[in-house]
């Protein structure tokens, strides 16, 4: 259908019907028309609910997939009883994209592997480096000191300073040389452990 | 079978006093049918259990976590999908999507969980999606069940986008709900990340709450008849819609988003309209309404719709009729969740005062339905429930459960959902 041309307003609303009737897209307040006829076009054309036409032909006005998808668009929210002035506002300068979106939300079939290709790319962020990947089974019961992690695109160690505890320090950190600061973050790692201690009721 | 909700529409009393302008209160009930209509209908799940065991979930709540897997494991049929991801800050898939047929070896598995380090929170939940959408099945129910303690740490940790992209990947036919556990998640991202992708949000204070919450959300999953629903509100010329109290999020036409239907379980929506004087003895069209939903098993949208028409009567027969207490309740709920919802707004600026005084006053407003002889258990649950966040409000270090409390409970009543 991308491509295509139909010339004059009379081919126009004859592929929207075709479209219309295969969609069972029916109206029920009676003044508005199933299949739209030229004069509505001419009115939506006249209201801006369909932009003008880019060429002509003759005499005649030649229409594309954009001004197709406008007038099917408009035809589907009239029979979701939304006002004109909605409709102008959710069609106007809307992409071609935008409004197969609009059209088809819930009529068309899911493609199955959509949500793997989404959940893929949003893998490929720089959030996310290549990891190592880990065995699914079995998980080693503890994981070794020194051990060195991928994790968010940067690099982590893990550090053991007496049994029962690690630290897990990234590849980039440098820590404080004065020794006021170095206080301060050894006040900081043990009220840590012991804030981690209560929550857990030891 | 044709799943086919009904629609009520109840008003505090059955007219309205004619001769002067005036807010009608209008309970918009919608019922999908009850379970013995589609019993044997259950729609087969694909479901993805994604884990927290960083550090902080260790000793009970890991345990706890783990009997609930495993009920979980063992209320599925052959034909439902599972998998298992856990997570810290390094991503496992302990069970690869597969058929729950040999729910021993499954449960085996469990064993091999304990807590570690920080929370990768975003990619385990990518991670757990791909489980299920590599297995995507029309009719399903497809869902990622995101369980932590904690907050994201490791990786994409902007709430704005994690909810952005969880709404992306219900578009695309995968639902995600959330558990929070205690007090320590970030409620400003697992509740919209479940509202907006089709799926519920949980909080649960104790971890021997968990296994609770696990059966209630299974027992949605099953008894879900119909998703993406939506709710157009078409008023009459001269009457106005001057309200909704339930404040759900609009899309792109301008239609709320409403909560999935499950068979048996109503949603109530609270619709305030301004009507004008009419003279007595009229009957007057007030309001068009549209329901749209997509049922379980069908791939496009249905739609039901009903108009409301009510008579206008002299105030002294009008006080004669007798009072729906129903709506009564409904509207003071609403109004209490956005008691709560303002109390987190004060909280968030630090106005403590102000914050325990809404609470106050929907507490005193709310006496006359708490009193009434008619109370139900909820409505005695809310009193409970309003008087412990009145009280949490005077002490500091309560702060963070109460706010989550807030949230979450705020966030039931709205979408006409019970715990």
């Amino acid at each position: 259908m991308k491509g295509k041309s139909f010339i004059g307003v009379a081919e126009l609303a004859a592929e929207a019907a075709k479209i219309l009737s295969e969609l069972g897209l029916v109206q029920e307040r009676g003044t508005v028309r199933d299949a739209p006829d030229e004069r509505t076009i001419l009115y939506y054309l006249s209201e801006g609910l369909i932009a003008p036409a880019e060429d002509k032909q003759g005499t005649a006005s030649v229409f594309g997939y954009l001004h197709l998808l406008q007038l099917l668009v408009v035809k589907k929210l009239q029979s979701e009883h939304l006002p004109i002035r909605k409709i102008k506002e959710l069609v106007e300068g809307r992409t071609e994209r935008e409004l197969e979106r609009l059209l088809g939300r819930d009529e068309k079939p899911r493609e199955k592997n959509e949500a793997i290709n989404y959940l893929e790319s949003l893998l490929t962020s720089k959030a996310y480096a290549p990891r190592q990947s880990l065995p699914s089974l079995p998980a080693s019961p503890q994981p070794s000191p020194q051990q060195r992690q991928q994790a968010g695109g940067s690099s982590w160690a893990r550090v053991e300073i007496e049994p029962g505890l690690e630290l897990h320090v990234r590849d980039d950190y440098e820590p404080p040389r004065e020794a006021r600061r170095l206080q301060r973050l050894a006040d900081t790692i043990i009220q840590s452990i012991s804030r981690g201690l209560g929550k857990q009721g030891r | 079978m044709k799943i086919v909700p009904k629609i009520e529409f109840l008003l505090e009393r059955a007219q309205l006093e004619a001769g002067r302008d005036q807010t009608v209160d209008v309970l918009v009930r919608i019922t999908p049918p009850d379970t013995d209509s589609v019993i044997g209908r259950r729609p087969k799940l694909n479901f993805g259990i994604v884990l927290d065991r960083s550090g902080s979930m260790g000793g009970e709540k890991m345990e706890r976590a783990r009997e609930a897997a495993s009920y979980c494991i063992d209320q599925l049929l052959p034909v439902d999908r599972l998998s298992l991801v856990i997570f810290d800050d390094v991503i496992e898939v302990l069970i690869p999507s597969q058929l729950a047929e040999h729910k021993a070896a499954l449960k085996e598995r469990l064993a091999h969980i304990y807590a570690r380090n920080s929370t990768a929170l975003h990619e385990a939940w990518v991670r757990g999606g791909m489980q299920v959408s590599e297995h995507l099945t029309d009719g399903a129910i497809n869902r990622v069940l995101l369980i932590t303690d904690g907050q994201a740490n490791v990786g994409l940790t902007n709430t704005d986008e994690i909810v952005t992209q969880a709404m992306g990947l219900f578009q695309r036919g995968v639902s995600t709900s959330t558990i929070g556990i205690g007090e320590d998640f970030q409620e400003d991202l697992l509740m919209p990340m479940a509202q907006s992708a089709g799926g519920n949000a949980w909080h649960v204070k104790r971890a021997e709450d968990l296994q609770r919450i696990f059966s209630i959300e299974l027992e949605g999953l099953i008894a879900q008849v119909a998703h993406t629903v939506t709710l157009g509100l078409i008023p009459s010329d001269g009457v106005r819609l001057s309200d909704v109290l339930n404040d759900f999020e609009m899309n792109e036409t301008g239609r709320y988003k409403l909560p999935n239907l499950q068979a048996g379980s109503s949603v109530d929506v609270l619709v305030q309209l301004r009507v004008p004087a009419q003279a007595a003895g009229t009957k007057r069209h007030l309001l068009d309404l549209r329901v749209g939903y997509t049922p379980q098993e069908a791939a496009s949208a249905e739609v039901v719709k009903q108009s409301l028409e009510v008579e206008f009567a002299e105030t002294s027969s009008v006080k004669a009729l007798p009072v729906n207490e129903e709506v009564e309740k409904v509207v003071r709920m609403l109004m209490n969740a956005r008691a709560r919802r303002e109390a987190m707004a004060h909280m968030d600026r630090g106005d403590y005062v102000m914050a325990r005084q809404v609470v106050t006053s929907a507490l005193s407003a709310s006496m006359p339905l708490f009193n009434s002889p008619a109370a139900t258990p909820e409505v005695m649950e809310e009193r409970q429930q309003l008087e412990e966040i009145e009280s949490s409000l005077t002490n500091r270090s309560e702060d963070k459960m109460t706010r989550k409390r807030l949230f979450y409970e705020s966030y039931l009543r709205r979408n006409s959902k019970r715990q």
